[in-house]
């Protein structure tokens, strides 16, 4: 920086660099294409929102699809896969994975039931408890992974047996149900707030998906630790050389994956009015399939919170439009398997074209 | 790379146009008819089967004779959902049949507690529901059709001491899941079935949480810790297979009887197994649909008012002598 003569280089008007890549476009074509490509997810989303309409059945001369009704039952569905996905965002980010979120999200249903009926606590104390049990659960899979070096899928498979594990034990294998009013063995008749909705249109957890989902959005456009995220993703070396606290972001992403898995859980039990210890199954491969379609590298590095938010919708609205169009339930599965790899296939083209 | 690109892109496109042929190539005028509509013949009717986890055998077989009975019935239409034992799922599949307009929801709930309110939510709107196996809570549905699975165990038990063992003997039991309803009542009824037959011991009870695989793995090991056994009653058909699967390995097979239940009219069902010799016996845990679809009609097409809460379905009981009738009866695939 003391160099004599230090402008000489850096300050010379420059071409910009040749871009790589077997296309070249001229640069107002590549921008076009290129904002494509970083909003995939939305036009996506777009897409199927615009083919949902237009193949929707009708009913009394209205789009069943467009009904108010059926639209917040979509965000309402959607919401917990939505939350976990948020979480596993960061993690994906950081070039991560984490397969525990679904039995996590049980074990949280199960914490919800047992201590607001079992143990008589309320509402309060329960939340408390059962975030902090995802937060401490997932955290621990994260020094695992940071401490010991070993790969998070392997760290978060063990992580799903034992979390199963422990919530069968909790609950006795058995689900618990969640019985409403102030006697010894009911819940809080509050907790039911989570099952309702506001002005009896949007439903509660949907809420809870949009706050967190603009929460973590912004989180990860303005914030120090948003930068170290990407920057672990992108290249893990440069970023420890540039002093980035790899170990220590490393467990906070995986905490915030915990956490957000027990709110999911939370906001499960609330619903259904029962904590099951097998409540979640394959939730973790939908959060993935979310973060996958909504442009994320599975590599870490690059990728966005809007187009998780998106890719959550984009998976609520075709389960819905498959279902109203009573596409049966295994071709809904292959359906859903073709949008998956065809979102990844979409980020393959990019660097190549854009 | 070429290839690749171009292979990419063909997938995007297939998968948009795998989406949106799907989605036309139903007839949207057909799931339209209005849900006021009401009973009477002549109409056309959309009837929702939300069903828990078609991934079972046992629930598949429930699906095809819903299906069945009701093609048999001019003017009702069946669309079945699966839950694939997700409880959230299954109540997304039954705001959906609403969202569509149904006119009677047919529903086997994964779990009682958490299908209660959407069940209720149909009901209150005027849906006729039947549920179907698995109950829920309350009373705000139509009807509920399922087998009595204490009856299934006790008719096993008297079959035991009457007919398969009458000189008493040493009984071996594998179980299904523990903490299970269907487990925990077929175990019941067995005790008191056998009850009067003093001679007949239960020596050993394993579970293998209804599994072929597991059942083979559970009586490998009563064969090497329990010397004498002379029959085996598991709580279903394919955990029957699996036990006399790891006698015959122990060249046992024909020392020991065995006996399952279900009885699900498939190739690789417990009838098909009486009927080849290598169960003595399994009893009939009926579906319902046929039932269902029956009550659906009563309530559509005939108007009836006042339909039974309850109908507790029988078992039937299959040995050799009538397995190939029953197989036949049932609607069974040769």
């Amino acid at each position: 920086m003391n160099s004599p003569n230090p402008t000489s280089v850096a300050e010379a008007p420059r071409e910009a660099p040749p871009r790589r890549g077997p296309i070249r476009l001229p640069r107002d074509r590549h921008a076009i294409v290129d904002s494509f490509f970083r909003f995939q997810s939305l036009f996506g989303l777009a897409a199927v929102f615009i083919i949902a309409i237009a193949v929707s059945p009708v009913r009394n001369g209205e789009s069943v699809f467009l009904s108010s009704g059926n639209l917040a039952n979509i965000v309402r569905a959607v919401s917990e896969i939505g939350i976990i996905a948020v979480g596993m965002t960061f993690v994906i980010l950081i070039g991560g994975i984490d397969l525990s979120v679904g039995a996590v999200l049980g074990l949280a249903a199960v914490g919800s039931a047992t201590l607001m009926v079992d143990s008589g606590m309320g509402i309060l104390p329960t939340v408390l408890i059962v975030l902090l049990i995802g937060t401490a659960f997932g955290a621990t899979q994260g020094a695992i992974v940071a401490r010991l070096g070993i790969q998070s899928f392997i760290v978060t498979l063990a992580g799903l047996q034992a979390a199963r594990g422990i919530a069968r034990m909790w609950s006795g294998g058995l689900g618990i149900p969640i019985a409403y009013g102030d006697g010894p063995q009911e819940a809080p008749e509050a907790f039911s707030t989570l099952s309702g909705s506001i002005n009896g249109v949007l439903p509660v957890p949907a809420l809870l998906f949009l706050a967190i989902g603009v929460g973590a959005l912004l989180v990860l456009r303005t914030t120090a630790f948003a930068r170290h995220v990407y920057a672990i993703g992108g290249n893990e070396k440069a970023a420890r050389l540039s002093g980035v606290p790899v170990r220590r972001v490393r467990i906070t992403v995986f905490a915030i994956s915990g956490l957000l898995a027990a709110l999911a859980g939370i906001i499960h039990a609330g619903q259904l009015n029962q904590g099951s210890p097998n409540d979640g199954a394959g939730y973790e491969l939908d959060a993935i399939a979310a973060v996958v379609i909504g442009g994320t590298s599975l590599a870490g590095g690059s990728g966005s919170m809007g187009g998780t938010i998106a890719g959550a919708l984009l998976l609520g609205i075709l389960n819905n439009i498959l279902a109203l169009n009573n596409i049966d339930a295994n071709v809904q599965l292959v359906v859903k398997g073709l949008v998956i790899v065809a979102a990844a296939a979409l980020q393959k083209l990019r660097p190549r074209i854009a | 790379m070429r290839y690749a690109r171009r292979a990419a892109t063909i997938v995007a496109l297939a998968a948009l146009v795998a989406t949106s042929a799907c989605s036309v190539e139903d007839d949207p005028g057909s799931s339209s008819s209005d849900a006021s509509a009401k009973c009477g013949s002549g109409k056309d009717f959309l009837i929702g089967m939300s069903q828990a986890n078609n991934a079972e055998p046992y629930r598949q077989v429930m699906n095809d004779d819903v299906s069945n009975a009701a093609k048999a019935v001019p003017g009702f239409k069946v669309v079945v959902s699966d839950a694939a034992q997700d409880n959230s799922k299954q109540v997304a599949d039954v705001e959906n049949f609403l969202s569509q307009g149904i006119n009677l929801l047919i529903i086997s709930p994964n779990e009682a507690k958490p299908l209660t309110a959407v069940v209720k939510k149909a009901y209150d709107q005027g849906i006729p529901v039947i549920v179907l196996d698995r109950k829920v809570e309350g009373d705000a549905y139509t009807a509920f059709i399922g087998g009595d699975n204490v009856a299934i165990g006790k008719a096993a038990g008297e079959y035991y001491a009457k007919t398969l063992l009458p000189q008493g003997g040493k009984v071996v039991e594998i179980s299904g899941l523990p903490g299970s309803t269907p487990a925990a009542e077929r175990a019941q009824g067995f005790r008191e079935g056998i009850a009067s037959n003093p001679k007949i011991q239960i020596v050993a009870s394993q579970t293998a949480e209804w599994l072929r695989e597991k059942g083979q793995s559970v009586m490998d090991a009563m064969l090497k810790s329990t010397p004498d056994i002379d029959a085996v009653y598991a709580h279903n058909d394919p955990m029957a297979e699996g036990a006399y699967l790891a006698a015959k390995a122990a060249g046992k097979e024909t020392a020991i009887k065995f006996t399952g239940i279900d009885a699900l009219p498939v190739p690789s069902g417990g009838i098909k197994a009486v009927e080849q010799g290598r169960l003595q016996a399994t009893f009939q845990y009926p579906t319902g649909g046929r039932e269902a679809i029956d009550l659906a009609k009563k309530i559509l097409v005939d108007c009836a008012k006042d339909v039974p809460k309850t109908t507790t379905l029988g078992t039937q009981q299959i040995t050799k002598e009538n397995a190939a009738e029953v197989y036949t009866k049932l609607g069974g695939k040769q």
